[in-house]
């Protein structure tokens, strides 16, 4: 699997309104508890374990809080654009903009390591990243990766 | 699992010896924690959900190819997918190599990172691509 097959415009948010590390995570999952219906608390668990094992913030300005429940059915990725830069405890000390929260069900765990290197492989243009930082809002997101 | 179905098929009717593999991608595993996506614990996790993902599916190869009574190897391996497929495919001497996960390339950065294409660019024998379809899970079935 990759960026683009888990892509989905609804679950794009442009620009985030937070500007906390953990009020940025409870936001993207949010959206995927609204749009899909899932349960935002399990999700929100599984996501803040992971985060105690490490910052997800991988430096250059990207994060990508992610983590295994069987809250989702699917592989579910929420990505986030943020206005303001935000401390998100990152490997390099940067501020992050980018926010990509992942998720996927225990039975996909092949997808799931897939979508992950999709991401970090898409993410690893700087020219890429300026580009998505500028991004107004989710069709634009959109655009971005299918050029 | 379409792929793998057509390779049965087409071993049943050549009367061919099939080899099914998995493989573990531990590279994109090793990636993930060089980019500091995943710490080592959870790569380890990840890693024990593979190989039990490719039990699985080896386990399921062999189930459908004893069900059209082909006699079929079960190979697990593990590595950058395209590398140890090429090494396979040499040790082998296979004729033809089935490959199947084809999805749509929407965009160029796809078209670079797809495995698959890397292994139809690097088989060092004629490649089969099967697409999705249920025309092939229906004449499987019958």
């Amino acid at each position: 699997m990759n960026v683009l097959e888990a892509l989905e415009k609804d679950l794009i948010k442009v620009p985030l309104e937070s500007s906390e590390k953990y009020a940025i995570i409870r936001e993207l999952v949010e959206v995927a508890a609204q749009v899909k219906g899932y349960d935002g608390d399990a999700l929100l668990d599984a996501i803040l374990a992971r985060e105690r094992l490490g910052s997800t913030g991988i430096g250059n300005g990207i994060a990508i809080p992610h983590a295994k429940s069987d809250a989702v059915d699917k592989v579910t990725m929420v990505i986030g654009v943020s206005k303001i830069p935000v401390d998100f405890e990152s490997i390099d000390n940067q501020k992050a903009r980018i926010f990509f929260l992942v998720i996927a069900p225990s039975k996909e765990a092949s997808a799931h390591v897939e979508l992950l290197a999709s991401i970090a492989r898409s993410c690893s243009s700087g020219i890429f990243r300026r580009m998505l930082e500028q991004a107004k809002d989710a069709d634009e997101v959109i655009q971005l990766f299918m050029e | 699992m379409t792929a793998l179905m057509y390779a049965i098929k087409l071993a049943k009717e050549h009367q061919a010896q099939a080899t099914a593999v998995y493989v573990v991608n531990t590279k994109a595993l090793s990636d993930l924690v060089k980019s500091g996506i995943f710490v080592a614990v959870e790569r380890d996790e990840y890693q024990r959900d593979l190989y039990e993902d490719a039990d699985r599916y080896l386990r399921h190869a062999q189930h459908l190819a004893d069900e059209k009574g082909v006699e079929i190897d079960t190979v697990k391996l593990e590595g950058s997918v395209h590398v140890v497929v090429k090494e396979l495919v040499k040790s082998l001497g296979a004729d033809l190599l089935i490959l199947g996960g084809v999805s749509d390339i929407r965009s160029r950065r796809d078209e670079l990172a797809s495995e698959t294409d890397r292994m139809m660019r690097t088989a060092p024998c004629p490649v089969l691509v099967v697409r999705e379809d249920d025309d092939i899970w229906d004449e499987f079935e019958r």
